[in-house]
């Protein structure tokens, strides 16, 4: 049966990509990769996964603190902001790569279950929000501004507090996941 | 009284009992200890760093470790603390575990490593201080310390995974 006009203009005006779906989708493909079953069926791969995902975590959240303490003007206010920043900001990044390549393998062969989360999501968005605030914004803010100017006081209190949230919801989801 | 009656003690003891059976008391101290890390290990990395001549070079020893340790000594306490309770909690499943004999040998080996920087390598600091470059026993020093805690973090991950 032909479909009636007001029918038509439904399907076309209905949106053809729903951000969620495209997660969906993603974790759907993740799960079913050869990887995710290897992943899924050895405790010590996922064990050791997981050692491994801790120590990038340390040396994110060791930059973080690090770098942040500095903006705040409470640690080594001797040392130009900068000297701090740039090498908490490769401890960051150095420990990103390492807990993300670790998270997606520790994710994938339950990956539609930890999207359908809510902590998960909230570590996740923490992760972004954190991330992003630093590398785009923070870094700015050491460079253009004078020594301990107020903007740097209020850049480190929020990328601590972010920071701080990410590990709270990240010991959460180990927890209650 | 051997070791291992000394866990069966401990795990008899109130507040291991309250680990065990309180609604959150285990999430709770977990993420607790988990806190413990960031402050511990991710402070003291950056002095371990500096003492390898590795970060931060243009910083005096000295002032990077009387900025860091207030951070990690409260991060250690935190992680001491919480652990004991933990472990009490545990402590017949954690004595068997292998992992968690690596993990206790490894810290006893780092706090070793501690007190022998303090009482000797660390008592010439005045030579070395604002060098970018601190000598070879220094250097080893904050290596053998970053290692070792990275090694405690690998440790106690697998224990909990090989543990219940």
């Amino acid at each position: 049966m032909p479909l009636l006009a007001y029918e038509q203009s439904f399907l076309i005006d209905s949106p053809s990509i729903n951000p969620m779906s495209v997660f969906d989708s993603l974790a759907a493909w993740l799960e079913s990769t050869h990887v995710a079953q290897v992943v899924g069926t050895s405790m010590w791969v996922v064990a050791s996964l997981s050692a491994v995902h801790v120590v990038g975590y340390a040396l994110v959240m060791g930059g973080a603190l690090v770098g942040n303490l500095r903006l705040l003007g409470m640690i080594v206010p001797s040392v130009p902001v900068m000297d701090v920043v740039r090498p908490a900001s490769r401890g960051i990044a150095w420990g990103l790569v390492i807990s993300i390549v670790t998270g997606v393998l520790l994710v994938s062969w339950k990956a539609v279950a930890a999207i359908g989360n809510d902590i998960f999501r909230i570590k996740m968005l923490l992760l972004l929000l954190a991330a992003l605030l630093h590398f785009a914004w923070q870094a700015r803010v050491a460079r253009n501004s004078g020594v301990d100017g107020a903007a740097l006081k209020i850049a480190g209190a929020v990328g601590l507090l972010l920071w701080l949230g990410l590990a709270v919801a990240a010991a959460a989801y180990i927890l209650f996941e | 009284m051997t070791l291992l009656e000394l866990c069966e003690w401990l795990y008899e003891t109130g507040p291991a009992v309250l680990v065990r059976e309180s609604p959150y008391g285990f999430q709770i101290l977990v993420g607790i200890h988990l806190l413990g890390i960031v402050l511990s290990v991710g402070a003291l990395m950056w002095l371990d760093l500096r003492l390898m001549g590795l970060s931060m070079t243009r910083a005096r020893v000295s002032e990077m470790n009387r900025s860091l340790a207030p951070w990690f000594l409260t991060g250690f306490a935190l992680m001491f603390a919480s652990g004991l309770l933990l472990f009490a909690g545990f402590a017949t499943a954690a004595y068997g575990n292998l992992f968690f004999r690596i993990k206790i040998a490894v810290i006893v080996l780092a706090g070793l490593n501690a007190l022998y920087f303090h009482f000797t390598t660390g008592r010439t600091r005045p030579e070395w201080d604002a060098s970018p470059q601190p000598p070879a026993a220094v250097r080893f020093a904050g290596l053998s310390s970053l290692v070792m805690w990275t090694i405690v973090i690998l440790a106690g991950r697998m224990m909990s995974y090989t543990m219940f």
